[in-house]
């Protein structure tokens, strides 16, 4: 690992990251706790498939979900404050954390906006129109945070690629590429059998908002469950099939490329575009055999895919060239 | 899959191209139902002309080494088995090391075999 600076961009992460998702939860905690008069007490906190199920006291409606709030937005901050070298990274802790306070915000409010006036909790309607706009607007919230996340600027590498890394022998007047694809069959499976499940729930309990939740989850999984690796004169690209997610490391910004062996849920808490421990970002498919890019600026790059050696070593050689000019 | 062309070569580069896919497929690099990069996308990874690489898809989809497909692309249909052919090109390849036969008519030998 080469000599590791601050992060870029720390005043617009903690307040991306950090001030905005608190004063969601606090503008939240303090709207529900106005309507305390006209609530009625003890309030309806849990619903199960025949209505309201579980009551208890305004305290208790809002405080579980403001503290989860709370301690994702810290949890998210943190890691984009401290190891949020790369802009990916610094986007996945915005938008997780913006994304999760405006649903749990929504959340909370809700379904006591519906009992404001009500003398009686167990007459309180259902929380399926709650909840599809508490997705909705998590998504929509968090999209949004990752989106006014600010880029990386370009950072072309003031030294040679690392001599150690591996290398290909490519005589100087050819051109060559490499290309791979990678289709993880656990995740479909395992994801297929999850949306299953929720859309069999949704008609079950005749709860629509679920029928939301699979369609989010069939788009996640789709984005997950297959890409396709290059690398050329442009550097190296991954992309999962949606197009989405995409990585991109450019020639210039090479430190060094490099096979390794990655175990999703242990490194990176699991599968897709993550996140993973020391601010790793990378597209993870499936445990295994991985190409790894340390890049400038102290970030590194993680892509699941077969025969990383040959792609690392011709990314390596790729990088001498463009360099040598 | 690794693809190598050196413009600088006296051989065409649809060739080249269309050579190092039959190499990748008879070495088994390329499995059966292998999709290879779209024309456009290989076309821009090597800086050639699109009608370059469309030219070696056709030529390899005219062997029978490749089917090309609407909105699939082209995909790998036949892999046979080639290891015979490889030890004999080893050997062969040795023997003209052995007895100090320059590449080219080697190569020349091999081909009036062939034809």
């Amino acid at each position: 690992m080469t000599r590791r600076t601050h992060a870029p961009h720390r005043v617009a992460t903690t307040l991306l990251t950090l001030v905005v998702p608190l004063v969601l939860l606090g503008a939240a905690t303090l709207l529900a706790a106005s309507w305390a008069d006209e609530l009625p007490d003890p309030v309806a906190v849990h619903w199960g498939a025949e209505g309201p199920d579980g009551f208890g006291s305004l305290a208790s409606a809002i405080l579980p979900a403001v503290v989860a709030g709370v301690v994702i937005a810290v949890g998210a901050w943190a890691l984009a404050f401290f190891a949020g070298h790369a802009s990916s990274t610094r986007r996945i802790a915005a938008g997780s954390s913006v994304g999760m306070a405006g649903f749990l915000a929504v959340i909370v409010l809700g379904p006591l906006e519906a009992q404001r006036g009500l003398a009686d909790p167990t007459t309180a309607p259902g929380i399926a129109t709650p909840l599809a706009v508490a997705i909705v607007a998590g998504l929509a919230l968090g999209t949004l945070a990752a989106a006014l996340t600010p880029a990386d600027a370009d950072q072309p590498a003031a030294s040679a690629v690392d001599p150690s890394a591996p290398r290909l022998a490519l005589a100087a007047t050819e051109r060559a590429v490499w290309r791979r694809d990678v289709f993880s069959r656990a995740t479909l499976t395992v994801g297929v059998a999850v949306v299953l499940v929720v859309l069999g729930l949704s008609v079950v309990t005749r709860m629509w908002a679920l029928g939301l939740v699979a369609a989010v989850l069939a788009a996640l999984l789709l984005s997950m469950v297959a890409l396709d690796a290059t690398v050329d004169e442009r550097g190296l690209v991954a992309r999962g099939i949606l197009g989405w997610p995409t990585v991109r490391v450019p020639l210039d910004e090479v430190v060094a490329a490099r096979v390794t062996s990655v175990h999703p849920l242990k490194e990176f808490g699991g599968w897709g575009y993550r996140v993973g421990r020391g601010g790793r970002t990378g597209i993870v498919l499936r445990t295994g055999e991985a190409l790894e890019v340390e890049r400038t600026g102290g970030r590194v790059v993680v892509v699941t895919v077969d025969d990383a050696a040959t792609g690392a070593a011709l990314l390596n050689t790729l990088a001498d060239r463009a360099r040598a000019v | 899959m690794l693809i190598r062309i050196d413009p600088t070569s006296a051989e065409p580069l649809f060739e080249q191209i269309g050579a190092q896919v039959r190499a990748l497929v008879s070495r088994g690099e390329l499995a059966v139902g292998t999709r290879l990069p779209s024309a456009r996308d290989l076309a821009a990874s090597l800086d050639v002309n699109l009608h370059t690489v469309l030219r070696a898809y056709q030529q390899l989809r005219d062997d029978g080494v490749i089917e090309l497909r609407r909105g699939r692309g082209a995909v790998v249909v036949s892999a046979p088995d080639h290891t015979r052919l490889h030890a004999a090109i080893a050997a062969a390849a040795a023997a003209a090391r052995d007895l100090d036969i320059p590449p080219a008519t080697a190569v020349a030998l091999l081909k009036e075999a062939l034809s």
